[in-house]
């Protein structure tokens, strides 16, 4: 193409080079200059002001770590001192229990003597009356055996004895 | 129409406002405004990010800081602890070069790093940083840097010539990979963009649909790839200032 190659020779070719003669120095300065601006912004304002929030935030999460680890470590704690309430509190109840069983047994085996003792009172109430009652029988059966004797013998003999001699001769056979 | 075909006019300086220091002519040119603007960009997107520093960071301070990190990571990495100052150095270069060849990706913006003399400043200026620093650092020990310990003196005849001229080069190879990726780059989009109106203008309505079907889908390609390469040399040369600084703050290899 014709004219491209005329406006090659026209633009100077290879610009790079070519103008590096011309236009070198200029490119040198203004790269100093802004380069030392873009330098000094960056490691004078930048550059600190970003380390600084990374090295706050690295510092937090530490902090915050070092926090929780302190918090599980109290409530550890915490739940020792629980169960240690907790066991406390089952060996009270245990106690109370214990006590509440023995005064209750007291209690009933008092209970149990004095309703003994009456029993075996009223036992002997009952014995003494059965007895008594036997003893009146007795005098009952005497007085009959004492009656059938005496008809007994008036049969036999046709004389009466004497109520005397009946009653000795009956003490004496029911004594025997 | 001579803007849209010459692949080399994208790259031409021209003169703004004159400017004569000294008896250099300093003019203000498009390459000076283009960093200018950059700059600005830079220093307008971190003023921005860091107006409202907190502890749960927004979007923008969450961009800064992950750019902060990154680039305090590869000093990390590379230079360990004495790397430290270094860090605005490094973060300034890779955002003056990031920000230059991305603007560089639209089209009628200059691209300032696609001319050597920026770009072999630049890297002369690491070099030279690098060698001041090793001196400060290590006095006249600095050249052991160019005899490699545990190599038997024969040995060393050959390498220390060698260490001495892969030293030597690095200022050009540092400025020129920069400069040569830009302005290759930016070379390779024009000449595939001007396929498309040579295409029309040569076949028609034919050459129209070529243009559309095949030319666009590459331009599209290139352009992405540029995209990568414009972060890419940034960070090549965050990341070799940083490997050559090692010289000077390091212990001798």
């Amino acid at each position: 193409m014709a004219t491209e190659t005329a406006e090659h020779a026209s633009g100077g070719g290879f610009p790079p080079f070519s103008q590096l003669g011309e236009f070198g120095a200029s490119q040198v300065f203004w790269l100093i200059v802004t380069f030392a601006v873009l330098y000094f912004a960056v490691a004078n304002v930048f550059l600190p002001k970003i380390r600084k929030a990374v090295e706050d935030r690295d510092g937090a999460i530490k902090k915050d770590v070092a926090e929780a680890a302190a918090l599980s470590v109290k409530a550890d704690e915490s739940v020792k001192q629980f169960e240690a309430q907790i066991a406390a509190a089952r060996a009270n109840a245990r106690d109370t229990a214990s006590k509440a069983k023995a005064e209750a047994d007291a209690k009933t085996s008092a209970a149990t003597a004095a309703k003994e003792a009456e029993l075996n009172s009223r036992l002997a109430a009952a014995e003494a009356r059965i007895s008594e009652t036997r003893t009146k029988a007795m005098t009952n059966v005497s007085a009959v055996a004492e009656d059938a004797a005496a008809a007994i013998a008036e049969r036999l003999t046709g004389a009466k004895p004497s109520a005397d001699t009946v009653k000795k001769a009956v003490a004496s056979a029911m004594g025997a | 129409m001579r803007i849209a075909t010459d692949p080399m006019h994208q790259f031409q300086i021209g003169k703004w406002f004159d400017l004569n220091i000294g008896g250099y002519d300093l003019s203000f040119t498009n390459s000076a405004f283009w960093m200018v603007v950059g700059v600005l960009l830079v220093i307008g997107f971190l003023a921005l990010a860091t107006s409202k520093m907190s502890t749960v960071p927004n979007r923008v301070q969450s961009l800064a800081e992950i750019w902060y990190g990154f680039i305090a990571g590869i000093v990390k990495d590379v230079n360990h602890a004495p790397g430290k100052p270094f860090i605005p150095l490094v973060f300034s270069l890779f955002a003056f070069i990031f920000i230059a060849n991305m603007i560089g990706m639209f089209p009628y913006f200059f691209t300032t790093t696609s001319h050597i003399a920026v770009t072999g400043f630049m890297a002369l200026f690491t070099i030279g940083l690098v060698v001041v620093v090793g001196f400060i650092k290590k006095g006249l020990g600095f050249f052991k840097i160019f005899v490699p310990s545990g190599v038997p003196f024969v040995l060393l005849l050959i390498v220390t010539p060698i260490e001495i001229i892969s030293f030597l080069s690095r200022p050009i190879s540092l400025g020129m990979r920069l400069f040569a990726n830009m302005l290759g780059g930016h070379v390779a989009l024009k000449v595939f963009a001007g396929f498309i109106p040579s295409l029309a203008v040569a076949l028609g309505g034919i050459g129209m649909l070529m243009g559309g079907l095949l030319v666009m889908p590459l331009i599209v390609g290139v352009t992405a790839l540029e995209f990568l390469v414009a972060f890419l040399q940034a960070y090549v040369f965050a990341m070799l200032t940083c490997v050559y600084l090692n010289d000077a703050l390091g212990e001798a290899h």
